[in-house]
Order: C-alpha cells, then sequence, then structure tokens
C-alpha cells in the first residue's frame, strides 16, 4: 500500500520502474533457459548426446540459451509433458514419434508395421520425408531440432514363432494406447494384452504375458530377455526420436542464436544415428551370447507377416490418422530404393 | 510404443564400488595364510588409511606380490580370491584412464570366477549360460561360501562398470544381481551389510515408468546403512548419486551429502572409502544445481 500510494504521486519513478521492468524483460529474451523433459533414463546414449549439445550450445551461445533437462519421465507422461509445455511450465521434450502423434498424426509415419526391412531403406525415406514431418510439427507450433533412428522392434517369445499361424493362443503385449500394434495384431487374429511398459517385466515373470516386442537395447536394459527364450528376426516396426521445443518458446531466443540450436542439436541428432545402430547391434549380439535363440521365417513365411500388415494397413492408417498420401509417398520411396537395388 | 529412449541405454552407470567394498573382509587373513602378518597388517592399513594418494601409490607393488603367490599357487582358492578383491578394488577406486580400468577390472574378474571354480564345478559350468539355468545354481552356495560369493559377485560388478559401454557387459547384470541376493539370503551383515549397497545401485538404474523399482532400492540403502550403523559413508553418496537423482529429490540428495560431510570419517576397515566417499560427496553437491 505505502508503495502503491508513492508511486501514484511519482509518475517519474513509474516510469523509472517500468523501464526497470522492461530492461528485465529484454534481459530474460536475451538468456533463455529451455526446460525440457524426457522419458529417456539418465545414462543413455539419448541423454548422454542431448547433454553434449547442451552444454555446447552453452558455450557457443555465451550461456544465453541453457537447456535444463528432466530425464526419466520425473515430469510425467507424454500427455503431462506436452500440458506442461502449453501452460509454459516446460519448453520441449524428447519425445517418441508415437507420443507426438498426439499432436501430429503423422509423426509416427515411419512406425508403420512391416514397411521396411533395413536400415538402409528408413535412411533413403528419412532424407526425403524428414522435412514434411518437421513442417508438419512447425504447424502445430512444434520447433523439431533433430529426429534421430531409434532402431527396429522385434517380437521375443517363450517359445520360436515362425510362422504367422504360431501367433495364435500367445499372450502378446501392446503398449497402452498403441492404436497401431493393435491393427496389426488384430490383423493377425490376435487380441493383444494392453499394459503399461512398467508392468511388463512382472507380466512375463507371472505369465499374464509370454509374447511383446521392443527394441534390441530396450529388451536387455528392462530385462526381458530373463524370461523369453527366442526372437523372431524380422524387423517389426521402425522407432524414431524426436526433439521437439514449443515454437513460442523458440522464438524468444535471438535469431544468431536459434540457428546454433538448430545446427549443434541437428549434429547431436545425425550421431545419435549411429550410436544407436551401434547399441542396437551390440545388444543384440548380447541377447545371442546369453542363449536367446533368434528364429529366422523363411521367405514364405516373412511375406505372410507382410501380408497380414499390409492387409491391416487401411486400418492402421485411419485409426492412427496418418495422411493417406503421405503414406503413399513412403511406400513410393521404399519402392523406388528396392528397384534401385535389383 | 517401444521403448526407443530407454533402449538407447548404452551404459548402465554403475559407480565405481570403491576400495572397502572390496577389501574390507576376508582379504587380510586369506593373505595371511600365504605371506604372514605382515600381509594381514599391511591390508588393516590400507582399508585404515585417511590419505588415499598414499594407497594408490602403494597398492601396485601389493598386486605384484599377489601376482606372484598366485603363480606359485594357482589353485590356492583363498589367495585368487584375495587377487580379486584387491584387482577389482584399485581398478574402481583409483584408476581413470578407461582401457587400464578394464584389464584390471578383467583380471580381477577372472581371479573370482576362477576362485569359485575351484570349490563349485557346477556353478563353474553354467557362468556364461542362459539367465534361467545359471539362477537354478545360485543356491549351489552356502552360509560357508559368503566370501567367496560376494568377492566374485563384485569382481564381476567391477567388470561390467569398467565394460558399461558394451551391451554384452550389460546384460549380465543380472546375474550380479542374484549372486547379491543369495548373500543377503544367507548373510546380510556380512562386510558391512554391503551386499545391500550393491543391491541399491541395482535396482534403481531404471525409473518407474519402464518398470524401474526405485523404492526397493531406497530400502536397500537404508538397510545397508542399519548393518553399517551408519559408519559407512559410501552409502549415503550412492543412495543421493542414485535412488535420490532418479526420483529427482534434490532437497534428499543435498542432504545426504551433506551429512556425509558433515561426518567423521575414521571408522575400523571403513576410513579410507569414507575419505573416498567425502571426495564423491563434494563433487555430487558441487553438480547438483545442474542437475535438478
Amino acid at each position: 500500500m505505502i508503495f502503491s500510494s508513492r508511486m501514484r504521486g511519482n509518475p517519474g519513478l513509474i516510469l523509472t520502474i517500468c523501464a526497470a521492468l522492461l530492461l528485465t524483460l529484454s534481459a530474460a529474451v536475451d538468456a533463455i533457459t529451455l526446460k525440457v523433459a524426457t522419458l529417456a533414463p539418465e545414462g543413455t546414449s539419448w541423454m548422454k548426446q542431448m547433454r553434449k549439445g547442451a552444454s555446447e550450445i552453452s558455450e557457443k551461445t555465451d550461456g544465453r540459451v541453457k537447456i535444463k533437462f528432466y530425464p526419466g519421465g520425473v515430469m510425467g507422461n507424454t500427455s503431462t509433458v506436452l500440458q506442461k509445455m502449453r501452460v509454459g511450465q516446460l519448453q520441449g521434450g524428447a519425445f517418441t514419434g508415437a507420443s507426438l502423434s498426439q499432436v501430429y498424426p503423422d509423426a509416427q509415419l515411419y512406425s508403420l508395421p512391416m514397411v521396411f526391412h533395413s536400415h538402409e531403406e528408413v535412411a533413403y525415406v528419412r532424407q526425403r520425408m524428414d522435412d514434411t514431418l518437421i513442417k508438419g510439427l512447425a504447424d502445430k507450433g512444434m520447433v523439431v531440432l533433430g529426429i534421430s533412428d531409434g532402431g527396429f522392434a522385434y517380437i521375443m517369445c517363450k517359445k520360436p514363432l515362425r510362422r504367422l499361424g504360431d501367433l495364435k493362443g500367445q499372450k502378446v503385449w501392446m503398449p497402452e494406447g498403441d492404436v497401431l500394434t493393435e491393427a496389426m495384431f488384430e490383423s493377425a487374429g490376435v487380441s493383444p494384452i494392453p499394459l503399461p511398459v512398467a508392468d511388463v517385466y512382472t507380466g512375463l515373470q507371472t505369465g499374464l504375458l509370454d509374447t511383446v516386442a521392443g527394441v534390441p537395447t530396450g529388451i536387455v536394459a528392462f530385462q526381458w530377455y530373463t524370461s523369453v527364450t527366442h526372437l523372431t528376426d524380422v524387423p517389426l516396426m521402425f522407432l524414431s526420436g524426436m526433439f521437439a521445443v514449443d515454437s513460442k518458446a523458440f522464438k524468444r531466443i535471438k535469431p544468431g542464436d536459434q540457428k546454433i540450436v538448430r545446427k549443434v542439436m541437428g549434429r547431436i541428432f545425425k550421431d545419435l544415428d549411429a550410436v544407436n545402430r551401434a547399441d542396437n547391434e551390440s545388444a543384440r549380439s548380447a541377447l545371442q551370447s546369453q542363449g536367446i535363440e533368434f528364429v529366422h521365417p523363411n521367405r514364405a513365411e516373412r511375406d505372410n507377416w507382410e501380408s497380414i500388415a499390409k492387409q491391416g494397413r487401411e486400418r492402421m492408417v485411419s485409426r492412427a490418422k496418418y495422411t493417406p498420401a503421405l503414406v503413399d509417398r513412403m511406400l513410393g520411396y521404399i519402392r523406388e530404393y528396392r528397384t534401385q537395388q535389383q | 510404443m517401444y521403448l526407443q529412449h530407454a533402449s538407447a541405454i548404452t551404459r548402465i552407470t554403475l559407480i565405481p564400488l570403491l576400495l572397502a567394498l572390496a577389501l574390507a573382509s576376508g582379504c587380510s587373513s586369506m593373505v595371511a595364510r600365504a605371506t604372514g602378518n605382515l600381509s594381514d597388517s599391511l591390508s588393516r592399513a590400507v582399508l585404515n588409511q585417511n590419505d588415499p594418494e598414499t594407497v594408490r601409490q602403494g597398492a601396485p607393488t601389493f598386486l605384484l606380490m599377489l601376482d606372484g603367490f598366485i603363480n606359485d599357487d594357482p589353485d590356492n582358492q583363498a589367495l585368487l580370491l584375495s587377487g580379486s578383491r584387491l584387482y577389482g578394488a584399485y581398478a574402481s577406486a583409483f584408476v581413470d584412464n578407461e582401457e587400464r580400468q578394464r584389464r584390471l577390472a578383467n583380471k580381477a574378474f577372472h581371479y573370482g570366477r576362477r576362485a569359485v571354480c575351484v570349490s563349485h564345478n557346477d556353478f563353474c559350468a553354467v557362468i556364461d549360460k542362459p539367465f534361467v539355468t545359471f539362477k537354478e545354481h545360485v543356491t549351489d552356495f552356502n552360509t560357508g561360501d559368503v566370501p567367496l560369493l560376494f568377492g566374485f559377485a563384485s569382481a564381476w560388478a567391477t567388470w561390467i562398470q569398467a565394460n558399461s559401454d558394451d551391451w554384452n557387459a550389460t546384460i549380465q547384470l543380472p546375474k550380479v544381481a542374484a549372486l547379491m541376493d543369495r548373500v543377503i539370503e544367507l548373510d546380510e551383515t556380512y562386510n558391512h551389510g554391503n551386499a545391500h549397497l550393491y543391491m541399491g545401485v541395482l535396482t534403481t538404474q531404471l525409473p518407474p515408468e519402464y518398470g524401474g523399482k526405485p523404492e526397493v532400492g531406497r530400502q536397500h540403502f537404508e538397510r545397508a546403512n542399519e548393518l553399517s550403523a551408519g559408519h559407512n559413508l559410501m552409502v549415503n553418496v550412492l543412495f543421493a548419486k542414485y535412488y535420490a537423482r532418479l526420483v529427482f529429490n534434490q532437497e534428499l540428495h543435498d542432504k545426504l551429502l551433506n551429512e556425509v560431510l558433515a561426518s567423521n570419517t575414521e571408522a575400523p576397515e571403513l576410513t579410507l572409502s569414507n575419505v573416498l566417499a567425502q571426495q564423491q560427496a563434494r563433487e555430487l553437491l558441487e553438480d547438483s544445481h545442474d542437475f535438478f
């Protein structure tokens, strides 16, 4: 009260305070800390690389741009993180392509089941389509600073799954709310059991589940391999990771610094492609060394798996709300690549 | 979706499990059998040393001495176990160069493996087998085997830590956990309750989102504190570093570490480890603001 009465009587003081406030505000624009949440646990390649990028950015912008990470899901699940980004409590996140599909369905375009046979095919498509996804997310208010390979997911089971028919009667896990996996297994005549990732290990131990899918590094890190015996060596789906920042927050960074942030994080995520691929290779060999048997379905059986995925594709495209034209474009590039290889 | 974030764990960062973890028991008396009272006194002097640098510089002589004894008596289980402990402890506590650390940890692991194989043929045959087979043989160990079991398991943990960029190493962690669990079943008080300390670290590697159970880890840390009557300062350092950071609890993190810094380091067979614990507590506190 004392302050307000004094201020009323002293316009000069009010002006001074306003000027000071403006200065403070402009200082805030000069120096910004982006708070970024992720489910990636500390100690992972993702965290190590992103921290490396953050310290390089801080150094190159003379401390004007800092990135503070909240790893391991401490800020909640994806929906919570997105909500916190909307209210400005967080400025960004490192997400899976699938989880960003809440904002922009095509973010999980590359995860359509059984469309890719190899990393080379993925690289060919990504070179031609990453920019489209980045633009799609930009239209939804997200600045994507990097996209990275997360690897191929494989099916693992307590018995060898050679034929599609072997899946019948299996207790198959699907990540809760994952419409793609649900649609794919439905096409194969199987009703998957929805569970959060956190419950899979126990589910395998208690016999609630006997069939799961994951990338090799995940299967090792979460110790699921201790309860299964076979891995069907056919890439089930490709996974990606994305580092996205709220565009309003990003615009508060000075243009010159924006360039630095994009350049450094872009490079870091490119590096992650190679790191993650090597990690997954190493994890595959570790699984073999621990006695997990790799099952290789023959050509005819593999075609069978793919044809089921193909049959269900329309359902997946509509259920996952993909843009059909983008799906066609991706499939076109894959055909193009395969023709070139023949 | 299918876990690509967590999937990218390249390195489950077990902290260097310090000298005291490996040295604190058994070793002195075993070496004594071979080398008499001199060695016994030396081991005790190492554990009670309050200047880590003295140990860093002096330990290699001791290691070479043990290599010599083992060469002369290659199936002497007590000597093999001592060699395993000393090499493991030295590698994790005093060697920064990664390549050297791997080399020394490798030696620790292989001495430990040889020690186990002297008396436990069936278990020896399943060390590299799939986890399910391995686990069936964990009960081959009984109360009298606890020093051997704990020594081998801790050397294995050190080896995994030194090779943590290699998934072929990381994948062996559940086997170490199974052995430490067996130690706890047989005699949880052994070595100041350090099997609980290992289990605390092993169970605080994954966030709950991926099936991790930090609260189980917390219970292990708390039990390790009880069993060492609060004298083992390394417990609270690892409690802060693994549990408090995993659950993002800065208040607890800083409180535990400040307690370590305010504690007396002198304790029988724990002085060296406690001095190192304080060094690490200081480093973690300095990094606290950046992490949280």
